[in-house]
């Protein structure tokens, strides 16, 4: 009897093992679970969409904004670093005193995000081509994709000068630093492209307010062009947005930036956000990082107005309380107390360095954090756009053109109070130059525009040198960690390492 | 009578009645104890017949005329060879093989005699297991095994240890595999250690590569407990066990006064009265000591067709910091059942629900926490403790529990056919079914002047998680076994299928209705609605689903072994497995792992007989390669990301409108890892083996090795984005020893050993065909600083910083050193390591090594009648610790109590630079690099059994006291709390980052088998 069960068992056994053997790829074939590839997308027009979409995702990751912190604003001579005097002190404060080195927290951030976004918009541009969808879609997803990857670029070259520059989904491995020029004429490229196709924003309703629009991308060549010194198209382009009709300045300065100019009149582009803590929940932390620290706890302090930035504004000019938040200052029904932690003024020699003040530009109504992330920080508004058409009209021998804009903005500020901020009359090209970057500096203060407008205009020397500021750091360093990855083959730049 | 009508029935039955037949029957008994021995070979030289002896010993056999010779054999007794003549009745007693070496050792899909061995295995047996109170058994392995490191990434209850088998051998996750009754696991917590019989620890290539791609960081075979054939009145074995566990020692700290001195220095002014300042000690605060109980309960017999074993277990640890505790109830059930002379099944099973609270990360928070700051205010509220948060706090808040139920297991079955052949079928299940649950209610911690601080939590908020893993292994084995005048062999082949799947749910909403226990629930819609509350009360606002890419995988593998032995001289074994795995892309799916051993038995040579020293010895020497892949199975996958983080909001109402866009890129082209080791071995005993030695030289590669690499920012993966490559090859080599003496002087039984292992840990090669790297980073600090470099020519996860010379002591030594635009006098000169006059980062150099070169243990005992010591040292020299709890600090923490030490002016501190709350001094450097050697008294036991006599008299038959301390005391350089520590991430081994601390346990222990 043993015998025969044995044999039935090792049978089966057997038979079983056969079968198991015949089906045994289907066995390791293990599909991934709730996941998609990527060479399944995209590859119809909803995929197309989402992709377009994802690209503008990417203003809202912390480290788009120069890595986290504003290190721009805090490089310039408008604020210092913030927050209380031991916080971020070794990672921020070093750009405060221009003593960042290669490895410096914040650069690999910085760097790493604005390939990511670079390579979202690189997805749309290699693959919405090859869907099969109405052309008209397609121009206008190529167009917001290349809108959005020529400003990248525009951050990095500025940044950073040349880098490598990645026009694909999936780059050479080999790729060295492409020259400043080279990553110049891509965003001149990208951003023609899309002011060639994209449409004004009057034509943009519902969930399509606060994508890209020609008026968005000509703003931006004419600020790209007054980057490269280009004055007569930088005219050309700032005159165009100007006269498109599309665009007007608030009558109130806190709506240029504030809540109740979003996708207002003054708005070129800028980022939407949602009230939400998280990144992942639509909030954007720009704001809670410079938001007031302590009570109301509001963010992390950062940014924090110069006294001589505070003494620099015009007499009774009320764009100074329009911009900085001062201890005792009741916004929206609440008051500001500030943080226990920092001393409400700070004196070295008797001489006060430092009072506790915060950004005001990124202030929105509430007492608490979330309703800070809900900020849409502007990166391009309309006061912009005049004092680009005035300086390139100075520049190209147009002084009275220049005093129009640049009186148009002076008389906003002046919110119907005509004894302050008199109309500008110079017309010396020199002296009104100056005048316009003043200008510049106290209408756009703490947006991150002043840094690279003293690096563009030669006067970063001048006005930073005395507070560290030396040749080296008209670009930043390459992050080390990426020099080290590509085993050298990625250079630094001039005065960072040798 | 009976008998005879069973045999003429069987005879019947089988229809192989021949008239010139005659039966041969019998019992089979052991010489020691006269008890029947089952499963006895009976086998008939120069025929192909044979049978086994039945569970009584008995067997029958029919021989034809010619058939006048039976041969009698067991694993662990001497083979006997019968003249049969006129007789139809033999009773054969066996006798035990003298020699000590004849053990039998469990092996892959099998056992061996010790002798028969061609690999290096190393057991432990049962006693060694219970020695350390610990949940995990893999504990009780430190010190205990040759070539095998156990480190505790964490003191915390329910922590699992880190076991490391010759070293790492790879950059991806190191830990070797456990088979439990032949089904592999990852993981063996649910198991109680007393309810195993042994641990066997299969080292080299010729004993694991029978386990493929999954044995290249070795394979821990653990079998449990059995009822033992013949003792058919059960055994009831019951202990208790309690144990008090408290912090090793603390780190020295300054206090609040010297705290407030620093911070003056650095912020002038900022207190003013320093004797007015609190003084408060975090650590002494958060530390207390608690608890473990530990009981066991079992019942384990047999009867003539069956054996069983029952075991209950509980245990519970509290945790020495509050708010941590482990709780666990094992039953284990193991049984098997003699269904005919042929056909075995079985079972064995284990049902471990548990329980786990975990504390908040506070012992990190303790070491920073400022000490000027007191904990509660005069009204009893808890202070505020700026930028770490009142540890305090933290655990009164904490409501974190993980609870388990896992199911382990399988049913087998034996069947021997042909004589020779034996087919075993094992299905084996791993179920796991995971709870989790997080809680935090509001509140707020205020500043000393009434605003709220940071830490705080607005809304209560309460997260849960259910994870479901199953895991099923069936394996089918053949086995051959056959002895030929002087040839053994032994051949095995055989098929295995596994699959493993796992699906996870987790939710989370924040303000719960009322802060109470049973209302911790989340649903939407609501039940309660609160028409005054933003948000709604009860609210879900996060659902995630899914699958953890660790566990969804399948295998099928197919193996083969043959052990040929000649003479029990000369020894062979070769074994080859081939696996497919669902990790890899169909073109890299197949791996083949072959191996190959010699041994000889020198000893069993005519030639040592006249060596009468030496009572054994033997050489053996193996090679093979075996496969690793421990890595999750998507990393093949390039795959797209849709969420919060990549949509835009859009519209003036701000709508989070979807947006999707790639993800990581994976990499299709990814292949096995693969290790190849040689082994060569010497077993030695003298003087009737009193003295006992064992070595083994090894040398392992592993090339092709799967490694996460950081790849360049350009190609957009985002910061900090890791792409898995095969990107490396490593060697690990070594010699281990393990020597003993053992004797019995008057009654005085003693024994003394002492083993251990060198390892040489070397990267050979970085960097895969896509040149992304020479060098691997790691360790990151979480503040974008990365302390590893593992390079060609340096050992795995090398630390790396600047190097130190002194103090910069005036400004005339700082102008005439090359140093950081950054670096002023009174703080650290870096070495201008590559002398170009500069500092940079390109200075930064090897500064050490994580891995031991030497790994050790001994152990001591000493036994007179019923009383017994026991001493058990392990230690490891030659590694550095890198302290990064120190060097972290974006914000103003407390100090090390060196720090006061520091530089005030010139000549006042050439090793401690002035004070500072972060930054140049806080760079990467030999500054927090500490020796990592250490000596620890890992146990000591003394423990008292009661006379028999009295024992007897109690009807017991046995009754055992003991007194233990585990971790009694270690010789240390290292400042940390414990200096045995390791990290599952090989590139951020023995990083301090502020874990929670192993503690010193002592335990009272009763015994008592009825």
């Amino acid at each position: 009897m043993g015998t025969s069960v044995n044999h039935r068992v090792s049978s089966f056994a057997f038979l079983a093992l056969m079968l198991v053997s015949f089906s045994c790829q289907d066995f390791l074939d293990k599909k991934p679970q709730g996941q998609l590839l990527q060479t399944s997308f995209p590859v119809s027009q909803s995929d197309a969409a989402l992709a377009t979409n994802a690209i503008y995702a990417n203003l809202r990751n912390w480290y788009y904004h120069s890595g986290g912190y504003p290190i721009l604003d805090i490089m310039s001579d408008d604020t210092r670093k913030g927050s209380s005097p031991a916080d971020q002190f070794s990672t921020v404060g070093p750009y405060d005193n221009f003593s960042i080195n290669t490895q410096q927290d914040g650069l690999d951030r910085w760097w790493a995000a604005m390939y990511q976004a670079i390579r979202a918009a690189n997805i749309v541009i290699a693959y919405v081509p090859t869907i099969n969808m109405p052309d008209a879609n397609k121009t206008q997803y190529l167009a917001e994709a290349r809108f959005l990857r020529g400003i990248f670029y525009f951050d990095m070259v500025r940044a950073w000068g040349g880098v490598p520059l990645v026009t694909t989904p999936d780059p050479p491995l080999t790729l060295a630093r492409a020259t400043a020029d080279e990553v110049y004429s891509q965003v001149i490229s990208d951003l023609t492209f899309a002011a060639q196709n994209l449409p004004e924003q009057s034509s943009y309703t519902g969930n399509d307010i606060g994508r890209a629009t020609r008026g968005a991308a000509k703003s931006f060549l004419a600020k790209v062009y007054l980057f490269t010194k280009d004055f007569v198209n930088a005219e050309k382009y700032a005159l165009e947005v100007i006269n498109s009709g599309q665009y007007n300045l608030q009558s109130d300065f806190a709506d240029a930036t504030g809540i109740n100019g979003n996708y207002g009149v003054e708005s070129i582009f800028e980022i939407g956000a949602k009230p939400s803590d998280g990144t992942e929940n639509g909030g954007d932390q720009y704001a809670n990082t410079q938001g007031i620290r302590g009570a109301p706890n509001r963010g992390w302090g950062f940014s924090r107005p110069t006294p001589e930035f505070i003494n620099s504004f015009e007499a009774n000019d009320p764009r100074r309380d329009g911009s900085i938040i001062f201890l005792g200052e009741v916004l929206g029904g609440v008051k500001t107390i500030g943080d226990p932690a920092t001393p409400d003024t700070t004196k070295v020699n008797g001489a006060i360095v430092e009072i506790e003040c915060y950004n005001q530009k990124v202030w929105t109504p509430g007492d608490n954090v979330p309703s800070q992330w809900g900020h849409h920080r502007r990166l391009m508004r309309y006061a912009d756009v005049l004092l680009m058409a005035s300086e390139a009209s100075n520049e190209n021998g147009k002084s009275a053109q220049a005093l129009t804009y640049l009186n148009q903005v002076r008389k906003r500020a002046r919110m119907g109070n005509n004894a302050i901020l008199p109309d500008i009359a110079q017309t010396n090209k020199d002296l009104l130059r100056d005048i316009i970057i003043n200008e510049r500096r106290h209408e756009l203060a703490m947006e991150g525009h002043r840094f690279w407008d003293l690096v563009r205009t030669n006067k970063a020397a001048s006005v930073l040198g005395p507070l560290g500021y030396t040749n080296k750091y008209s670009l930043l360093p390459v992050p080390q960690s990426q020099i080290d990855i590509s085993k050298g083959r990625l250079t630094q730049n001039p005065g960072w390492n040798n | 009578m009976r008998k005879l009508l069973l045999i003429s029935l069987l005879t019947i039955i089988s229809g192989a009645a021949i008239a010139q037949e005659k039966v041969v029957s019998g019992k089979i008994t052991g010489k020691e104890d006269g008890q029947g021995i089952p499963g006895a070979n009976i086998s008939v030289p120069g025929s192909s017949k044979g049978t086994v002896s039945a569970v009584d010993g008995s067997y029958r056999i029919n021989l034809s005329a010619s058939e006048n010779t039976l041969v009698i054999s067991f694993i662990g007794y001497i083979t006997q060879t019968i003249a049969v003549g006129e007789r139809s009745v033999i009773d054969v007693v066996l006798e035990m093989d003298d020699k000590v070496l004849d053990e039998v050792v469990v092996v892959g899909y099998g056992v061996q005699k010790k002798s028969d061995l061609t690999g290096s295995i190393s057991s432990v047996k049962e006693t060694e297991l219970l020695k350390i109170p610990s949940f995990n058994a893999a504990q009780s392995l430190q010190g205990k095994v040759a070539g095998v490191q156990v480190y505790n990434s964490s003191g915390a209850p329910g922590a699992s240890p880190v076991v490391r088998v010759r070293g790492v051998g790879t950059f991806n996750n190191s830990s070797p595999i456990y088979v439990v009754d032949g089904v592999i696991l990852d993981d063996i917590s649910f198991l109680n250690s007393a309810d195993i019989q042994s641990m066997e620890v299969l080292k080299d290539a010729s004993s694991t590569a029978i386990f493929g791609s999954r044995g290249a960081n070795g394979v821990i075979i653990i079998t449990t407990k059995q009822g033992k054939m013949g003792q058919e009145k059960a055994v009831v074995n019951f202990t208790s066990e309690y144990s008090l566990q408290q912090v090793g020692k603390t780190i020295d700290m300054v206090n609040g006064k010297q705290f407030g001195a620093l911070t003056n220095e650095i912020i002038p002014g900022t207190y003013n009265n320093l004797n007015a300042l609190p003084n408060t000690d975090w650590q002494n605060l958060i530390f207390r000591t608690a608890p473990i109980q530990n009981y066991q309960l079992s019942v384990n017999g047999a009867s003539s067709k069956s054996q069983y074993y029952f075991g209950v277990g509980y245990f519970n640890q509290q945790g020495i910091v509050p708010k941590s505790s482990y709780e666990r109830l094992t039953l284990k059930f193991n049984n098997t059942y003699m269904l005919t002379d042929n056909i075995k099944v079985g079972n064995n099973i284990t049902f471990a629900p548990s329980q786990q609270q975990n504390a908040p990360d506070v012992v990190y928070a303790a070491y920073r926490a400022q000490p000027l700051r007191a904990p509660y205010y005069a009204d009893g509220t808890f202070g505020a403790v700026p930028n770490v948060g009142n540890p305090l706090a933290a655990l009164e808040y904490s409501n974190s529990f993980n609870k388990t139920m896992r199911l382990v297991g399988n049913m087998f079955t034996d069947v021997k056919f042909l004589k020779d052949f034996n087919f075993h079928s094992s299905f084996g299940v791993d179920l796991n079914f995971g709870r989790s649950s997080n809680y935090t209610p509001a509140y707020t911690v205020y500043n000393p002047d009434g605003t709220p601080n940071q830490q705080q939590n607005l809304l209560s908020s309460l997260s849960k998680g259910t994870s479901n893993s199953s895991t099923w292994l069936w394996e089918n084995t053949v086995t051959y076994m056959k002895e030929i005048g002087e040839h053994k062999f032994n051949v095995l082949g055989g098929y295995t299928m596994q699959q493993t799947t796992n699906e996870f749910i987790n939710i989370a909403g924040s303000n719960i209705i009322r802060d109470l226990p049973e209302l911790r629930y989340l649903n939407n819609p609501n039940y309660f609605y609160d028409p005054t509350s933003t948000p709604v009360v009860n609210n879900l606002a996060a659902i995630n689903n899914g699958v953890d890419a660790n566990l969804y995988y399948s295998l099928i593998s197919y193996l083969f072994r043959v052990n040929y032995t000649w003479k029990d001289k000369y020894l062979l074994t070769a074994s080859f497995r081939r696996d497919g795995s669902s990790k890899f892309s169909p073109a890299n799916r197949w791996g083949n792992f072959p191996s190959f051993a010699l041994g000889w038995n020198v000893f069993n040579e005519s030639f040592m007989e006249n060596i009468k020293a030496i009572t054994n010895l033997k050489v053996r020497a193996s090679w093979g390669t075996i496969g690793n892949e421990k890595i999750n199975y998507l990393k093949q996958y390039s795959l797209i990301t849709a969420n919060g983080n990549t949509s835009p909001v859009f519209g003036t109402a701000n709508n989070l409108v979807s947006g999707a866009t790639f993800d990581v890129s994976g990499n299709p082209n990814l292949v096995w890892e693969t290790t190849s080791q040689t082994d060569i071995g010497v077993e030695i005993g003298f003087f009737n083996n009193r003295l006992t030695g064992e070595f083994d030289y090894f040398n392992k590669q592993t090339k092709d090795i799967l490694v996460p690499l950081r790849t360049q920012g350009y190609f957009g993966n985002g910061n900090g984005a890791l792409i898995t490559v095969n990107a490396g090859t490593v060697l690990n080599r070594g010699v281990e020893f393990n020597v003993a003496w053992q004797d019995e002087i008057k009654g005085i039984k003693y024994r003394v050993g002492i083993l251990g292992n060198t390892l040489h840990n070397e990267v050979l090669a970085v960097g895969g065909s896509k040149g992304i790297d020479s060098t691997l980073v790691g360790g990151f600090l979480g503040n974008g600083q990365a302390a590893t470099l593992s390079r060609v020519g340096l050992p795995i996860g090398a630390f790396y910083g600047y190097k130190t010379a002194g103090v910069f002591q005036n400004a005339a030594q700082l102008n005439a050193t090359p140093h950081d635009a950054n670096a002023d006098v009174g703080d650290l000169i870096f070495v201008d390591t590559n002398k170009d006059g500069k500092i940079t980062a390109a200075d930064r150099t090897y500064l050490g090594s994580p891995i031991p070169t030497l790994i050790y243990g001994f152990n001591m005992m000493v036994g007179y009648k019923g009383l017994e010591i026991m001493a058990d040292f392990q230690g490891q020299t030659g590694n550095k610790i890198l302290n990064a709890k120190e060097i972290v600090r974006p914000d103003p923490y407390n100090f090390e109590k060196h720090v006061i030490n520091r530089w005030t002016g010139e000549g006042t501190s050439n090793t401690e630079p002035r004070a500072s709350f972060g930054g140049y001094n806080y760079s990467i450097s030999d500054r927090f690099i500490q020796d990592g050697s250490y000596l620890r008294l890992r146990s000591l036991t003394i423990g008292y059994t009661l006379p028999e006599a009295w024992t007897t008299k109690m009807r017991v038959k046995q009754v055992k006291f003991y007194a233990r301390g585990t971790n009694v005391f270690t010789i240390a350089k290292f400042t940390g709390y414990s200096p045995d520590f390791g990290s599952s991430d090989v590139l951020s081994n023995n990083i301090d980052y502020g874990s929670y601390p192993v503690a010193k346990v002592y335990t009272l222990g009763l015994n008592v088998t009825f």
